[in-house]
């Protein structure tokens, strides 16, 4: 009887570890995440020029005074380039910390309402995610226009059906084990059974799933940025960097090219190291 | 429960759902009014201007009289017209919605057979193969559509000067005036379709290859392709066309960006440029009309995964 007592909290996390010691640790992958992130959340404060000021011919070559050439309007590249994954980075962590709240929110609390309330709870948030997601975010754009967060909500409100789901059958799960029936037969009110057996034991999931949304929030917010979406004007933004200088890349490839290439690292290294950890998580879980 | 029935009830849900988003989306766009006014009437109109601006497009009203209103027009087929050129948005949903759904239709066409094949191949295979093209289509579909068209612009359009690298279109004319025109955007919404369906097909191959009944026939002997055609393709055929369908779904939001990115005249491109002059009415009769493709979308595959005897309720 002791067994069924024990929640499965314990025995996963010892099985994760062991599997993590088996496989090689994902270090290319961390050091492009780590790299990319420390380049776009503190690159403002190095970034030698004014990103937003006019200083020379538009779309010149490298040379000593800017490192990576002028843009479409004769901004200075490197500059950009270092200011403009803040913002892309910022909203989608903000989006994905709304949608992981938001989903976890309604997933516990359609698995703990009786069946038919959650089902119909879900139905609902699956009218949601009906719509693609950047069609979402069009939409709010139109109705919110320039603002960062509607950008945030966007992002949030069209990542969350996805976790709601996956988390209510997390949560499911946990409530039909025996120690949550045990507690209930004890007498814990269903709000202690929540704080103690359900929230700490759905929070490996949590963790996974979310990780997977800030790969489709990065997504998201990027191509948003791409479609002049957002908080507008000249700041920069790798994405509308790249829609800004396409037009110019047989005069100069820098401009392009180097908010493309940061996009393609920054997708690419959270991408991976999110698969990595489902894999993990799935893995000691099962 | 019957085909038809089940097809009834399916048909009768989307048809709420579309009411329900459609009300989402009047009630997201027409909640700032304001700004619909300073679209039109210009930033420093005065008072007067803005009112009379006002009482003209029937801003002035309840959102919940307009939305009625905005109904009864829908159903008879009038969407209203767009503030910007006073174009009616039925109008540009006839001329540009056919563009996209042939841009639709070729890159399906391209992404379902060649999904099929790397998705039995690498599912029933496994090993390093497997690794290789599960991790690359990990990598293409976590990279933004825009990033992919815009290097495949540089290298192909630019660098090599191979094709075109905007759609130009002839006026009246339609796209398959110019194939050329077609080759990049295709080619960029297929290999996004083909990282999304190649991921989803793997597994439901995997789950079929992991059977009994597939196992009772490895072990009778029954190998390779025919292994493949006779016993794991009929049982992967339910969530293959689920897979199908989700990338049919993904590749809507990914055309509004490659139509953008190219200047195909698509619906995409209608939709971006009238979010970008906050054309409030196209945006909404455009957003509603694509939700409901969507619908449709979903509902045909629905009943494919039926006809061809997927439990329901797969995929929870």
């Amino acid at each position: 009887m002791t067994t069924v007592l024990t929640p499965p909290g314990k025995r996963s996390r010892a099985a994760r570890t062991g599997v993590l010691r088996r496989r090689r640790p994902p270090l290319l992958t961390g050091a492009g995440t780590l790299l990319v992130l420390l380049l776009a959340l503190l690159g403002p404060l190095v970034a030698p020029h004014s990103p937003t000021a006019q200083l020379a011919a538009p779309f010149q070559q490298p040379d000593g005074r800017f490192l990576l050439g002028t843009d479409v309007l004769g901004r200075d590249v490197l500059s950009r380039v270092l200011g403009g994954g803040r913002t892309i980075v910022l909203t989608a962590l903000a989006g994905t910390a709304a949608a992981g709240a938001v989903g976890t929110a309604v997933g516990v609390l359609a698995a703990m309402v009786s069946r038919r309330l959650g089902d119909l709870l879900l139905r609902c948030v699956d009218a949601l995610a009906v719509l693609p997601a950047l069609l979402v975010v069009l939409v709010l754009a139109a109705g919110f226009p320039g603002s960062a967060t509607a950008l945030v909500a966007a992002v949030a409100l069209a990542t969350a059906p996805f976790s709601a789901r996956v988390l209510r059958a997390a949560a499911d799960t946990v409530l039909s084990s025996g120690y949550v029936e045990a507690a209930l037969a004890r007498g814990d009110t269903r709000l202690a059974v929540l704080r103690h057996d359900v929230l700490p034991n759905i929070a490996g999931p949590a963790l996974m799933d979310t990780a997977l949304r800030l790969v489709a929030s990065l997504h998201l917010t990027a191509t948003a940025g791409f479609l002049g979406l957002g908080p507008g004007g000249a700041t920069p933004d790798w994405g509308r960097m790249v829609s800004e200088n396409v037009p110019g890349t047989t005069l100069a490839a820098t401009p392009f090219l180097a908010p493309a290439l940061l996009l393609v690292l920054l997708s690419v290294c959270v991408g991976l190291l999110a698969g990595r950890l489902a894999d993990t998580v799935g893995r000691g879980a099962a | 429960m019957s085909l038809i029935a089940f097809a009834g009830r399916r048909l009768v849900g989307a048809a709420v759902l579309l009411v329900v988003l459609s009300a989402v989306v009047f009630a997201t766009t027409a909640v700032l009014p304001g700004d619909a006014v300073s679209a039109v009437a210009g930033v420093d109109a005065s008072a007067a201007q803005r009112a009379e601006v006002r009482a003209e497009l029937g801003l002035d009203r309840p959102a919940a009289e307009r939305y009625a209103h905005w109904v009864e027009d829908a159903v008879r087929g009038d969407l209203g017209h767009g503030f910007v050129g006073d174009r009616p948005v039925t109008d540009v949903l006839a001329t540009r919605l056919p563009n996209s759904l042939l841009l639709a239709g070729l890159t399906l066409a391209v992404t379902a057979p060649l999904a099929a094949l790397l998705g039995l191949w690498t599912g029933l295979r496994g090993g390093g193969a497997d690794r290789f093209v599960s991790t690359a289509a990990q990598i293409l579909a976590a990279v933004p559509e825009f990033v992919v068209a815009a290097l495949l612009v540089a290298v192909l359009a630019v660098w090599l000067e191979l094709l075109p690298r905007v759609s130009v279109i002839p006026l009246g004319g339609t796209p398959l005036d110019v194939p050329h025109a077609l080759i990049l955007p295709v080619l960029t919404l297929s290999a996004v379709g083909l990282a999304v369906a190649t991921r989803l097909l793997r597994v439901s191959v995997a789950d079929a290859a992991a059977t009994p009944y597939c196992e009772a026939a490895r072990l009778n002997g029954v190998r390779g392709i025919r292994l493949a055609v006779r016993h794991i393709l009929p049982n992967a055929a339910g969530p293959a066309v689920h897979a199908l369908t989700l990338t049919t779904g993904a590749l809507v939001g990914s055309a509004v960006v490659v139509e953008n990115v190219f200047d195909y005249p698509g619906i995409g491109r209608e939709l971006q440029l009238a979010v970008a002059a906050r054309d409030i009415p196209m945006v909404q009769g455009i957003a509603t009309v694509l939700a409901g493709v969507m619908l449709v979308v979903l509902l045909t595959g629905d009943i494919c995964a039926r006809l061809l005897g997927a439990r329901e309720g797969h995929g929870r």
